[in-house]
């Protein structure tokens, strides 16, 4: 039993769990900054806070190390299947800050289900793409691909939890390339969306039209196909401002709040300019391990997760986050260079559909942190505190490995 | 299982590296941009200038009476605050202040404990400071460094009416009243909230918004100047509110019960509106303001006739016989009733096996329902039961209000009881009582319970012939109409001449009321209800009609004796005041 064990751990590519580490390390050196200045006794404090939950982080990761390969397979849509049935529990317990993103199970904390949901999303994505030997050249492929991820993804808007309903869709569109659908299709699945929302704007919409227009010609349609559709984005587009002027004022500010929760100039533009003040002042080096003034200042309501990058970027300077950003990329880039050494299809596909979970992640809270886009209440891999998302972060791992590993079973 | 081959080309391989490098290399540019090309500018902005969110006290509105007189104010006191993440040598600082405010040091501690948040949100170490006492912190600014003060608005009571179940008070919010709320983001720890009478009625109009000002601060804390990219928002004050209260009557009551139990409730029957309203013991409206220490908490909250506890809304009362009216309608419902038929009073009555008694013992002799009326006598309604039954009685108090809430614009009301044969049958069980408790409830005695607020809206009822409006304490919202009461007017007229009469009557129990003015005349009925607790309550309701006014009163006095000897006259001193004055209300 023992020797088994053992080549299992060997088959392991141990070298990305040295970015693991590292990135952890990080974490809890800029986590116990943070912890220095409460008052309520280590217990409470984040830093400690994610020191109990890498235990049954790491458990789940070595589970998955023991794992057969093929049983990930076998349960991937089970796993979907309980997937939105978590999702759906915290609808039927109470309102936490008007929203149902936690479940609570008598334990004194929540658990976050739709972090779990989106990797069993991406499981059983990746198995249906697999299973199937599809025509990917024709459209109609992708439809049942499209509905798979849309059923849990509509639960966690509902939720409403617009940041993870991104990351649940995101993977779809790498893993539809990578399963080799044209990329001229995938194009067309979000062409209307960018048709609606530069509709809004003449000289964005005029640009659009024109691009829109250019890899049409390019895709070599037929003519009918080509037309239909160029006019049927334009006229998306052109009818979408009607649309929204037919809303009332009170449904316009409804769905304004729901594609920006924080809606509240003064909070968030204020949230903003703390964020990028603690960062630009940080310089090169940073101000020094618990040094950061304006990180301390607590006006950024969630520094240890969300806005964790910034204190990085303010105590530990420009040398940290980048390493931070290159060591992150590194992994992800081990990632996807598993998928495409990969021998089947059904890990090469999981593994894309992680490695983009994961870089939506890192490119959606960074960005945020620096003003790029709205405040969104997305984590980082392995640094920001909060137990949900590091033990998925180490649950993807986890599968990763497994996936990556030599071919013993 | 797995048999399906990986199909990835090395074009997708390398395109998808690429696009993540892509990404990441936007966000180290970024980085880039902010940490090394613009370090001085953020540097700058972070050393010299860092920004403190100050959240201002809006002043709550003032509560008037009906003529615009101030009966809740607000004074600025200061209050001192601390910003936890610049406080150095804490316990020297917080001596310092409590020395200062003559305060134990420990005070200081608590409240620290008690209102902190966050290391750099503004938490409150003292309130209620004297100008004196800010000047003698400003003069120590240098070694205070990171405390600071700020003017806050409390209430104050200007005028000389307690008027405290009225007005009620306001309390501090805490962490678990804050959580407790449904609008959680309009209120911050250390802002007041209603927490009864009209305060809390009127909450939201009263309440105001909070300021916001952004402070840019230095390196030493102090505050150099607003945010630019920020400007402040003032706060709004609450709006004011227009009671129904005339502080001349309101005083005068006041005055008039001064060290007695009860309640005196005036208003205006047509409209419904309270001119005044008093629940004796009552409290100095400015206890819940802060200064109060323990112990005179501990004395009103366990003084034995409590003093907290609003009467004309909460307390429950045996009527007696103010309600014979409503048995007179049951009575004149009866169109085999005749009203002028006599029944002989002997000052005892036997039903069954018991012996029922009138109050008066030596008997008022041969009575018809006026008479039975004026002069209250029991007898004649013990003889007359045989005209209505348990139930019918009971609708008909159930017509009048009694049972259920007024509606009344101050909270808490009680139900009160008014019994049926279902509520008897459960309480005793189908055999446990029997025919005799009818004529206790017929004279208002026995299982009925009610409020005086119940009361004065019978009051205004009896006033009005059924048209009155829902009594009230604040002006200038809609008047709710009270269920109109199909009675026919002929009952009415009955019941306002018999009621004429009580006063009138040379033996009317009610006599004492009448102010002996050519131009008022007063309607009324006293009540002398027993009650298993002690000495009689006593009760007198009526109203006055002076020119073409008229003002409904409703006079309670607990454990004090007979309705008409005692009730009746504060009665009438209080018609006296209002016909002195009456050209003000």
């Amino acid at each position: 039993m023992s020797l088994i064990n053992i080549n299992r751990l060997r088959e392991v590519p141990i070298k990305l769990l040295w970015a693991v580490a590292f990135l952890v390390f990080i974490s809890l050196v800029i986590l116990k900054s943070i912890s220095n200045h409460y008052s309520d006794g280590l217990v409470y404090t984040p830093f400690f806070k994610q020191l109990i939950i890498l235990i049954p982080a790491i458990f789940i990761l070595l589970c998955f190390i023991f794992l057969p390969r093929y049983s990930i397979h076998k349960y991937a849509y089970i796993l979907f299947l309980f997937g939105i049935i978590i999702v759906l529990l915290p609808f039927f317990g109470d309102t936490h800050a008007k929203t149902y993103r936690w479940l609570y199970m008598g334990l004194p904390f929540g658990i976050q289900t739709s972090e779990f949901a989106k990797v069993f999303t991406t499981l059983a994505l990746a198995r249906y793409l697999s299973d199937h030997t599809l025509k990917m050249k024709k459209f109609s492929s992708v439809i049942i691909p499209i509905i798979i991820t849309l059923f849990p993804t509509l639960i966690v808007m509902n939720q409403p939890d617009l940041g993870t309903s991104i990351v649940m869709m995101a993977p779809i569109l790498p893993m539809l390339y990578w399963a080799g659908a044209r990329p001229f299709y995938l194009f067309l699945m979000i062409a209307p969306i960018f048709s609606m929302l530069t509709a809004f704007h003449t000289l964005s919409f005029s640009i659009w039209a024109l691009f829109l227009g250019s890899i049409i010609i390019l895709a070599r349609p037929t003519l009918i196909i080509a037309v239909f559709l160029f006019f049927g984005n334009i006229f998306f587009g052109l009818l979408s401002p009607f649309a929204w002027n037919t809303l009332s004022e009170y449904q316009q500010n409804r769905i304004l709040t729901f594609l920006n929760p924080e809606k509240d100039p003064l909070g968030v533009a204020y949230q903003i300019i703390q964020s990028k003040t603690a960062i630009g002042s940080g310089g090169l080096f940073g101000k020094g391990w618990g040094q950061g003034t304006q990180t301390h200042l607590k006006f950024l309501p969630v520094q240890e997760s969300d806005f964790i990058l910034s204190v990085i970027g303010e105590e530990l300077g420009f040398v940290t986050i980048a390493m931070v950003l290159l060591m992150i990329g590194y992994f992800i880039m081990q990632i996807i260079k598993f998928a495409f050494l990969s021998k089947d299809r059904f890990s090469s596909l999981a593994l894309i559909g992680i490695a983009t979970i994961f870089i939506s992640h890192v490119f959606i809270n960074t960005a945020m942190t620096v003003g790029l886009i709205p405040v969104k209440g997305l984590p980082f891999p392995f640094i920001s505190a909060g137990g949900s998302f590091l033990i998925t972060s180490f649950l993807m791992t986890g599968i990763v490995l497994k996936l990556s590993g030599n071919y013993s079973d | 299982m797995l048999k399906a081959e990986n199909i990835a080309s090395q074009r997708q391989y390398y395109f998808t590296i690429s696009l993540l490098w892509l990404l990441i290399f936007i966000l180290v540019f970024r980085y880039f941009q902010l940490q090394i090309l613009n370090f001085d500018k953020y540097s700058k902005k972070a050393n010299t200038n860092r920004i403190r969110k100050v959240t201002l006290s809006a002043p709550r509105g003032l509560i008037l009476d009906r003529n615009g007189k101030i009966l809740v104010d607000n004074i600025p006191t200061y209050i001192l605050n601390a910003i936890p993440g610049e406080l150095s040598k804490r316990d020297e600082k917080f001596q310092f202040i409590a020395d200062v405010i003559n305060v134990d040091h420990d005070v200081v501690i608590k409240n620290f404990q008690k209102y902190y948040r966050g290391r750099f949100i503004p938490t409150r170490l003292a309130k209620d400071l004297s100008f004196e006492q800010i000047s003698k912190i400003e003069e120590n600014k240098l070694n205070l460094e990171g405390i600071y003060y700020q003017q806050f608005p409390e209430r104050a009571f200007p005028s000389s009416v307690n008027a405290s179940h009225i007005l009620g008070y306001v309390k501090e919010v805490d962490r678990d009243i804050r959580n407790a709320l449904q609008r959680k983001n309009d209120y911050e720890l250390g802002d007041v909230i209603g927490w009864s009478g009209l305060e809390r009625s009127y909450e939201n109009s009263l309440k105001g918004m909070h300021g916001i000002q952004f402070f840019q601060v230095d390196a030493l804390g102090r505050e150099v100047g607003y945010v630019d990219e920020f400007p402040p928002r003032d706060p709004e004050p609450g709006g004011d509110i227009i009671t129904t209260i005339d502080l001349g009557i309101q005083n005068h009551l006041e005055n008039v019960i001064a060290d007695k139990r009860g309640v005196i409730i005036v208003g205006i029957p047509e409209t419904g509106e309270i001119l005044g309203a008093v629940s004796m013991p009552d409290f100095e409206p400015d206890l819940f303001t802060g200064r109060i220490t323990e112990s005179d908490w501990n004395q009103i909250l366990n003084h034995p006739d409590k003093p907290l506890v609003n009467r004309f809304n909460q307390g429950l009362y045996p009527p007696g016989s103010i309600v014979k009216m409503i048995t007179e309608v049951a009575l004149l419902e009866n169109l085999n009733f005749n009203p002028s038929d006599e029944f002989k009073c002997d000052g005892a009555f036997q039903f069954g096996d018991r012996i029922f008694g009138c109050w008066y013992t030596k008997g008022h002799g041969n009575m018809n329902l006026a008479s039975a009326i004026s002069l209250s006598c029991d007898i004649y309604f013990y003889k007359t039961i045989k005209y209505y039954d348990f139930d019918k009685l009971s609708s008909f108090y159930k017509m009048f209000g009694f049972g259920k809430p007024t509606g009344v614009d101050i909270q808490g009301e009680s139900h009160g009881v008014v019994p049926t044969t279902d509520y008897m049958n459960k309480r005793y069980g189908r055999s446990g009582w029997s025919r005799g408790s009818l004529l206790n409830y017929c004279i208002g005695q026995g299982e009925l319970l009610v409020t005086p607020m119940q009361v004065f809206n019978y009051t205004n009822l009896l006033a009005t012939k059924g048209h009155t409006q829902k009594p009230h304490f604040v002006k200038n919202k809609a008047l709710v109409k009270t269920d109109t009461l199909e009675i026919s007017n002929d009952i009415w007229d009955k019941i306002t001449n018999d009621m004429e009469k009580v006063i009138s009557d040379e033996k009317g129990t009610g006599k004492g009321a009448d102010p002996l003015n050519v131009n008022a005349k007063v309607f009324g009925k006293t009540g002398t209800a027993e009650n298993p607790h002690g000495e009689d309550h006593a009760w007198f309701i009526g109203w006055m009609k002076y020119y073409e006014k008229s003002f409904s009163i409703v006079v309670l006095l607990e454990n004090s004796g007979s309705g008409g000897a005692v009730a009746a006259p504060i009665a009438k001193n209080i018609f006296d005041k209002i016909i002195n004055s009456t050209k003000n209300i």
